[in-house]
């Protein structure tokens, strides 16, 4: 998913010399091609991540489109008044590339996760959220980056999640049906769409079809889109590697309530406890239940009451 | 040439009756860089054409009256604009946002900001081979962020000989002096060690400021360090911390201006 992004960025160099790379002393080798054919446009901001989007901001106001590229707390969190003032309260076009969403980054500790990254996004008027689950996505999710004129976050995981998609030419602003079903949806954005997408096979095979929803652009969320996917759904369950008390499940609850929708809404996520855990991402994934086996479960439990 | 030190009385006398009208804080924090900003906008900065314009950032956008002021008697904005100035329903707010008026180039208020934002732009000039310049008031206060030394320690590599910081050092941040708070002094010598040329001036001095402007960087970003008085031309507001927050009342504007004319 990281190289379908960056990919898609140094294919773009060669049509516009607008481009600009900010990293923040990261991504051992994500760029030594860019970093090779484009020398003028990359910058290692060192460890400096206040500066770095301020810079960011300045460099967007002289004219260049501009992607700062860092682990996701030092692209959001360290410097989120810079993101606020700088950035989106001044509606710049800057890109920020956030990698290790989630615990994908396991097991390098809580400092490294990012659990909350969609609700501090989210608070962010002016700002678009994307949260690719895959490298069809994370390359439109590049193209659009490219196109538009918003500051932009986009949600990386790591690096080699499997193609979900085999349609590579859709919306990245709409939520995409993954797989066809009935009664139950299962919706999701990011790396959990490939446990959403493990746990259908299986119900599949026991004969439950529940409508399995990718919903990669979380804001702005085109909830008009995703209630025409929802007509006829009695249960919506979200699942996400994020806190559930502020993520697309907290999202949703606010629209059934304040759209009057009659669906009964599952929230899986991780619950809002520091993470003193250690064990790799698929362990962490289990432990707080959104892995494969546990919206199998899940979903089984609610099948035939659906 | 229009003859600086007028220009910069009157940019104080409207500060004053927009601080008194408002009923707003911070007067002090604005009278104290308004030589250097009348010797930018009206020496210094190219600004016409105005799209290739040199740019001016205001980092400590808590002087917001001083960067109206002196847009509007540079003409860059209608001085009927400042009527709204920090008012119910009002035109301008009491820091900096972008968005309010022509001229304002960046949104500022939060400390330690509008610097690294400037710092950006200069870079982006120097890509694009732009002769474009950026000046940057920064306060002695605001120099205690971490993000101001993130950005001295990076632009000297870059080679950014085109920024100009001023460094508004009144010696009084809103409650207390920078050296009494943190370890700020040697202010030169911690410029200097990260790699920038330090240009230390009387920030009153008008000759002063313009000569530091003019001084060859020798392809260093450069920083003055203006010392200046907060409060600077009313005598009972001069190096007097309360001026950071009071009031002025009819009676202040009325002594104020006499002194000021």
């Amino acid at each position: 998913m990281r190289n379908s992004f960056v990919n898609t960025i140094i294919d773009s160099c060669n049509k516009r010399d607008d481009i600009f790379i900010l990293s923040g002393d990261a991504g051992l080798g994500v760029f030594d091609q860019f970093k090779e054919e484009y020398p003028d446009r990359f910058l290692n901001m060192g460890v400096a991540e206040q500066h770095t989007i301020g810079f960011a901001a300045g460099l967007a106001m002289s004219g260049y489109r501009v992607l700062v590229y860092n682990i996701i707390p030092f692209v959001l969190y360290r410097c989120y008044e810079q993101v606020r003032n700088d950035i989106c309260y001044q509606k710049l076009p800057v890109v920020l590339v956030g990698i290790g969403s989630g615990v994908t980054y396991a097991p390098m500790g809580m400092t490294h996760y990012s659990v909350e990254d969609i609700g501090l996004a989210r608070t962010l008027p002016n700002m678009t959220v994307i949260s690719p689950c895959d490298p069809v996505e994370a390359r439109l999710a590049a193209s659009h980056a490219l196109e538009s004129s918003m500051p932009l976050y986009v949600r990386l995981a790591k690096r080699g999640e499997p193609a979900i998609h085999t349609n590579s030419d859709f919306d990245i602003l709409k939520p995409q049906v993954i797989r066809q079903g009935h009664k139950i949806a299962v919706v999701s954005y990011g790396s959990m769409v490939e446990e959403t997408l493990s746990a259908w096979n299986c119900l599949n095979d026991a004969g439950i079809t529940p409508l399995l929803i990718s919903q990669p652009t979380i804001q702005p969320l085109d909830i008009d889109a995703l209630e025409t996917l929802l007509d006829g759904i009695t249960t919506v369950i979200v699942v996400e590697e994020h806190y559930e008390s502020c993520g697309l499940g907290s999202i949703m609850a606010n629209l059934a309530v304040e759209r009057a929708r009659s669906f009964r809404l599952i929230k899986m996520g991780i619950p809002a406890k520091f993470i003193h855990a250690v064990n790799n991402t698929a362990g962490l994934r289990k432990k707080f239940g959104i892995d494969a086996g546990s919206i199998v479960e899940k979903v089984k439990s609610l099948w035939n009451g659906a | 040439m229009p003859n600086l030190t007028e220009k910069a009385s009157a940019i104080r006398n409207t500060i004053l009756e927009m601080a008194h009208r408002s009923k707003s804080p911070h007067v002090g924090s604005c009278l104290s860089p308004v030589d250097i900003m009348a010797t930018l906008y009206f020496d210094v900065m190219n600004i016409d054409p105005w799209d290739s314009r040199d740019i001016f950032i205001l980092s400590k956008g808590h002087a917001a009256m001083a960067m109206y002021a002196t847009l509007a008697h540079r003409g860059i904005i209608p001085m009927d604009l400042l009527e709204g100035y920090y008012q119910d329903n009002g035109t301008l707010p009491a820091h900096l946002d972008k968005f309010a008026a022509r001229g304002v180039e960046v949104s500022a208020g939060s400390l330690g900001h509008g610097y690294n934002i400037g710092l950006g732009l200069a870079f982006g000039f120097k890509k694009q081979q732009s002769a474009r310049k950026v000046y940057i008031i920064i306060g002695d206060g605001e120099s205690q962020e971490g993000s101001i030394w993130e950005g001295a320690m990076f632009a000297s590599r870059l080679g950014l000989d085109n920024v100009t910081v001023f460094i508004d050092h009144n010696n009084l941040q809103g409650y207390g002096r920078p050296t009494e708070i943190c370890c700020y002094e040697p202010v030169r010598e911690k410029w200097e060690a990260f790699g920038w040329h330090a240009v230390e001036i009387d920030g009153h001095d008008i000759s002063r400021i313009k000569a530091a402007c003019g001084e060859e960087s020798q392809g260093k970003p450069k920083v003055v360090i203006a010392r200046t008085t907060k409060g600077k031309g009313v005598s009972f507001m001069e190096d007097q911390l309360v001026w950071h927050y009071f009031i002025v009342t009819d009676e202040h504007l009325q002594t104020a201006k006499g002194e000021l004319v």
